[in-house]
Formats: C-alpha cells, structure tokens, sequence
C-alpha cells in the first residue's frame, strides 16, 4: 500500500523528466525572430536613465512626435535589470524597435542576436566620419555597425579650489605629483582625504586602477605587463600615506562623489555626469575640474551608450528615422547640455560652451575604449581587475602578484 | 501513511484505496461510469496544486538543473542551438578554486549563521519565557527583525558600519576605543563577521518563535521534580531542557540552514560578495556567473550544487525524525 503511491510519483517524474529533455533543445531555443511583430507604427524606446537623467530624453523623444507625428512610447528599465530583461524579452520575442545601451555591451548583444545589423542604415546615411574614433568602435562587431554613438561621457579630476590652496599644492598633472597633493592635503587637514575614487566589489570600481593602469601604458587586455603592477603600487602608496581613504573599497561612484560635494576629500574622479550634481549639492563649494594626470601617456575612459534596434523589429526604418533625428547636432546642442554629457561627434561645438564640460571634451580625442573580445569579456576583466586592487590594498597579495593572477585570470576569461 | 508526511499528497493517494475499499463492501456495486468519476474527482481536486507546483516550482528547478548539461551563453538562450555537454560544466567548475572559494565561503557563512541565530533565539526564546511587564511589546518588537525587508535592513547595516560616517564608528569614538575612520565592510573578516551577524539578526526572531513553542511543550512536572532533586538552574537546562528541545531544535536548525545557505540579498546588498570575494557565497557567484557574465550553464551547477546541499541534509533529517518516531 505506502509502496505503490511511492513508485507512481516516481514514474511520473521519469516522465516528466524525459518530456523535459526531449523538448530541451525547443526549450532552449528561444524564441526572437520569427516572432517579428507587422509593425504598428510606434517606436518603442526602451533606456535606462531614471530621474533625473530620463526627464530631458523623453522631452527629447516627445519633440520627435511633435515634429512628425510618430509616435514614441518610452520605457525606462533600471540599468541592473535592462540587461537581464533584453535578454528575456528576446527570448519572449518582446523586444523594443529601439533599445539605449550601455556601449561595452553592444558586441554581447549583437553577438546574441538581440539587436540588428544597422551597416546598411548607416552607410545610406553616410556620417561615420563625424565621430571621434573610439566611441564609433563600440558600435563595430565584426566589421558590421550594430550601435550608434548617442553621447559620449570621460572622466577627470575634481578639485576643491580651497582645499588645494589651504595644503599649499597645485592640481596635480602627473600621478607623482597626485600621490604627494593627496598625502600633502590628508597630512594639513585640508581635507579628511585627498583623493576620493570609487573601489566598490564589481566593475564599477575597477575605473579609477583602470584609469591608472591606462596613464601607465597598459589596457584592460595588458594589465600585467607592468602597467597593472606599477597602478597598483601607486594606489597602494595613497592609502598608505592616508592621502586616499582605505574607505573607497566600499564606496561607489555616488559615495565617492558624495565625499567631495561635503568637503570630505579634496579631490574626485569622475565623469561629466557628475558635474550638475556637484552644483546642485553643494552650490557654495569652490571647485573646477582638470584633466586627468599623466603617467608615460595621456589616458582617459570612455562612458558611452548606444542607440540600437531591436531584432525583429517590425518599425526598423521607423526606429532608424528616429536614431538619424537624435543625432543631428541642433538637436544634440538642445538635449546635451541638459542631460549633462557630450556629444559623440565632433560637429556639436555649442553643446559644449561650458567651460567645465569643455575639459571633459577635450579630452574625449584619446579617451580609451574597449573593443573586440576585450569589450565582450570587458565585465569580468573590470571584475577582474578590481579585485587585484582589493587584495593589494588588504594586504594578501604584493603588486606584482596581484597584476600576474590578475591577467592569467583576464586571459583565461577572454578565452572562455 | 506515515510516509507521506509532506501532506499534499496525502489525499491523493489515499483516496483510491478508500474507494476501492467502499467498493468492494457495497452491496450495490456502482456502475463503471460512476466509480470512475468518483477515481476521478480526488484527482481533479488536487489538480490544481499540482499543476501550480508543478508550473512553479518543478519546471523551472528540472529546467536549472537540465542547463547545467549544455552549453550555454547569451546566444544560446535568445537563438536556441544549445550543445549537449554532459557533465563538462561540472568537470570545469569543480576544478575551478574560485568555485570552491565560494563554496567554503557559504559553509563558513552558514554554519556561523546558524549557531548565531539558533543562540540568540534560544536565549530570547528562554529570555521571554517567564511573563513580565511590557513581555508582549518587546516579543513584537523583536519580530520586527524578521518582517523587515532585507533591502531596508541590509543598508541599515550597511549606513551602520560605514567607516567614516556610521553610528558603530561613532560610538567606538566616542568610547576613545577608535581615531580616525576604520571600513568595516572593506576588511574580509570584519565583513564576514559584519553578514554573519545582520543575517542572525533577521532570522534570530524566527528560530525564537519555532523555540519557544518548544518549550512550552516540555512538561512543568519535570522541572518541579527536578527542583526536587536539587539540580541547579544550569543543570535543569543543559539535561533537561536541551534534551526536551531536541526535536524543535533540529527543525529550527534545519529551516535556518536552509534560509541562510540560499540568502542572497543581505550579502549581496551589503558588500556585493566583497572585499576581494571574501563574502562571495554560492548565491553570489551563481548570480555573478549567469547575470554579469553571461555564463547560464556554469551558473546552474552552482545553483544545482546550492540545492544539492539542503535536500541531503532534508532527507538525513527526514530519516532521523522516523528512527525516532519509530524507537
């Protein structure tokens, strides 16, 4: 009698398990292009920029509909969720005509099928030439254009104009001279720290050893050819000499921001982004921003996004109208400055009239950006990398190790 | 019957025998068409469990283990083609140290966890035994530990233990026991520490309560004649209330072993598995491997390896509860 019950769920499962590994490969198969909807006409727009950065893109996206009558229907997906719901949406054969994405993630993307080939697009609309290098290269897979430029982002230096002069320093413009301000600012009391950069578990606090790494002649795919080690030793010297809080290893790029907007610490990194936030929070404060030091070379990152369109879409000559439109440099000279970024293309002179988002500019001519196989493993690499940071700072690993385990790890990780 | 205790299945199972049972006496056997509607309707009744558990809770666990058979990236999930692979995920992931890290980093995590929650929660549990004045609002109180989302209580203590500007760092000031800035969450055993204590935190309430029931169940008589004999309050509690609460320990344990081997979102808010992976449980990498890599197929043998651990630990449970019953 308890046997039989027993043996019955038993035979079930088994069945359900065959059915299971019969339908596997349909169940892993995905779904996206054959479900192409006709097309209705409306663009669907999907980003991730919540308040405030999404208010001016949608004033943006209800010009369009103003000027032409077609219609846009945004959606706003928070950036941690945007990549994981593209790809289930893809999977469901739900996704947008238009897609805003983050530029690293382009080649993924286009290499999962989730967003189209827009090479015919953009060789109709012949304007390639009009934007500076690095930024187009994200958009590139495979000698194909699946991303266009829609702004461009770089980091520089913050400084506390008070804070420098009550240490008795200059902005610093080689990272010797950065790591003897930030133990000069830290050792007057000028400021509780001299440097503020974010170290944060993760990608997002692998930028400023990235930034370093870059100064010192070494990328992301050659962090230990000596560059990585020779960053490492120079951020392990400012926490040793308290010139930069042991702190940033929990901080994101907000706390870190956070820190110089209260007087906290005397200088920051980070990207023009952060510029409206600086006078919003701290309207009082004397501050101005200079370009990044340099080591052997000149070196900034790219931040980047990309307009992309969806695979299957069924409005693809729709999306495209509107990815030719947001492009044009008066509509581009209405929208940066009030989003607070750059523009990706160097025919844009008046979004740019302030002179502190003009320093980012400047710059944006040898920002570096990762592209190829690089750009695809660019995540686990900054992964990567910022945990090198974090074992040199803790103490278990020396520089140099640390840069050698790191890059067997970067490669092996490339080559997965 | 003893067997079926996880209930659902229960009627089901039961039902036709009775039926068949009831037939068989009846003087007036009953046609074909009406006993199969009465084998029918137990089933139809219990056809929507199954079919939620089964949509719910069935699929999608066959589906994760079944990923971790093929190869599979971003592509293979959006265009399909997946390769069967066998057990290559499993060979790649167990030869990996990094896996492993995270593997003896959620043993070290749960096991702490649990003794931590299963004290506290004893020691509340015994704390809130005798009535007193204001015992009913300091028990609510307590609850709200574990009624707190985790996103509110994992920054809570993320605030608190910032090194420049938390309460903890204040306080330790204040004492004259710290000078300057000291990033709790930025030192991997302080971290570990740090997760290991929010987590008894939330759960300490819910081993309290499972505890408590325990020992409202132990007979008052024993302890009179255990005053009797003269044993002091310590020996009452380690021979007599201990033994008495074994049953209701072991499942506490087990439900927070349970709870806190799968925990996710306290770790993953408060130090994203950092510093340097120090707080990278399985959970964590799983995610890392499938959401920030991509890598879907190596992050269902974490997952798979995740619920290996509690189902062996369900059935010896499960086993030493009959040999029990049975002795």
């Amino acid at each position: 009698m308890t046997r039989a019950p027993l043996r019955r769920t038993a035979t079930a499962l088994t069945a359900l398990t065959a059915a299971l590994s019969l339908t596997a490969c349909g169940v892993f198969g995905g779904g996206s292009a054959d479900e192409a909807d006709a097309g209705d006409g409306v663009i669907t727009f999907w980003h991730y920029y919540g308040d405030p950065h999404g208010v001016p893109l949608e004033a943006m996206l209800e010009r369009y509909t103003e000027e032409t009558g077609v219609e846009v229907e945004p959606r706003f997906i928070p950036f941690e969720d945007f990549g994981r719901t593209l790809q289930q949406q893809a999977a469901a054969g739900g996704l947008p005509d238009v897609a805003l994405v983050n530029a690293y993630e382009t080649g993924q993307l286009a290499d999962a099928g989730i967003i189209e080939d827009l090479s015919a697009y953009a060789d109709a609309w012949g304007e390639r030439d009009a934007y500076y290098d690095a930024g187009w290269e994200t958009g590139q897979v495979d000698g194909a254009t699946y991303g266009i430029p829609h702004l461009a982002d770089d980091y520089a230096l913050y400084y506390n104009e008070d804070a420098l002069a009550a240490a008795g320093v200059a902005v610093p413009t080689t990272w010797d001279e950065m790591e003897a301000a930030a133990a000069a600012i830290a050792d007057s009391g000028a400021a509780s720290y001299g440097l503020a950069v974010s170290g944060i578990e993760g990608a997002e606090g692998a930028t400023g050893i990235l930034l370093r790494t870059l100064a010192a002649g070494g990328d992301l795919a050659d962090f230990g050819g000596g560059a990585g080690t020779a960053a490492l030793e120079s951020f392990q010297r400012m926490t040793a000499s308290g010139g930069l809080s042991e702190g940033f290893l929990t901080w994101n790029e907000d706390d870190a921001m956070a820190a110089f907007t209260n007087g906290e610490a005397a200088m920051a990194i980070n990207s023009a982004s952060a510029v409206n936030v600086v006078r919003e929070n701290a309207p009082d404060l004397a501050w101005n921003v200079a370009p990044l030091p340099a080591d052997a070379t000149e070196a900034t990152f790219l931040s980047a996004e990309n307009l992309a369109i969806g695979a299957g879409s069924g409005d693809a000559d729709a999306a495209w109208d509107l990815i030719e439109w947001m492009q044009q440099p008066s509509v581009l000279e209405e929208y940066l400055p009030e989003r607070n970024k750059l523009p990706a293309r160097s025919d844009v002179p008046g979004a740019v009239t302030d002179p502190v988002r003009a320093v980012f500019a400047d710059q944006l001519e040898n920002a570096w950006a990762p592209t190829g196989e690089t750009a695809l493993h660019s995540t686990e690499a900054l992964t990567i990398v910022q945990q090198a940071l974090q074992a040199v700072i803790s103490g278990s690993a020396t520089p140099a190790d640390a840069a050698a385990e790191a890059q067997a790890a970067i490669d092996e990780a490339m080559g997965r | 019957m003893r067997r079926d205790t996880p209930g659902s299945a229960a009627p089901g199972a039961a039902s036709p025998g009775i039926v068949a049972a009831r037939a068989a006496t009846s003087p007036r056997p009953a046609g074909p068409r009406r006993r199969g509607r009465r084998r029918l309707a137990p089933l139809l009744f219990i056809a929507p469990a199954v079919l939620f558990v089964g949509a719910t809770v069935v699929y999608p666990l066959l589906y994760s283990v079944l990923q971790s058979f093929f190869d599979i990236g971003l592509r293979e999930v959006v265009q399909g083609g997946a390769r069967w692979v066998g057990l290559d995920n499993y060979v790649d992931q167990f030869d990996r140290p990094r896996f492993w890290d995270a593997f003896a980093v959620s043993a070290v995590y749960t096991v702490a966890s649990v003794a931590l929650t299963f004290a506290i929660g004893l020691g509340l549990a015994l704390l809130l035994r005798r009535p007193f004045r204001g015992r009913d609002v300091l028990r609510a109180l307590i609850l709200v530990a574990w009624v707190l989302p985790t996103v509110v209580s994992a920054n809570v203590w993320r605030w608190l233990l910032d090194g420049s500007y938390g309460l903890l760092n204040a306080l330790l000031r204040a004492l004259g026991l710290l000078e300057g800035d000291l990033f709790w969450l930025g030192r991997p055993t302080a971290a570990v520490a740090a997760v290991v204590i929010a987590t008894a935190w939330s759960f300490a309430p819910f081993a309290m309560i499972l505890l408590a029931a325990g020992l409202e169940g132990i007979p008052k008589g024993l302890y009179e004649a255990a005053r009797i004999d003269g044993a002091s309050p310590w020996r009452q509690f380690r021979h007599l209330t201990l033994p008495q609460l074994r049953p209701v320990s072991l499942a506490a344990l087990l439900l927070v072993f349970i709870y806190t081997f799968k925990n996710f979102d306290t770790i993953f808010l408060m130090t994203a598995g950092g510093p340097g992976g120090a707080t990278a449980t399985l959970p964590v990498y799983a995610y890392n491997e499938a959401f920030e890599f991509s890598r879907f197929d190596t992050a269902s043998v974490a997952t798979t390896v995740l619920m290996i651990v509690p189902i062996a630990l369900s059935l010896w449970y499960f086993r030493a509860l009959r040999k029990e019953q049975s002795a």
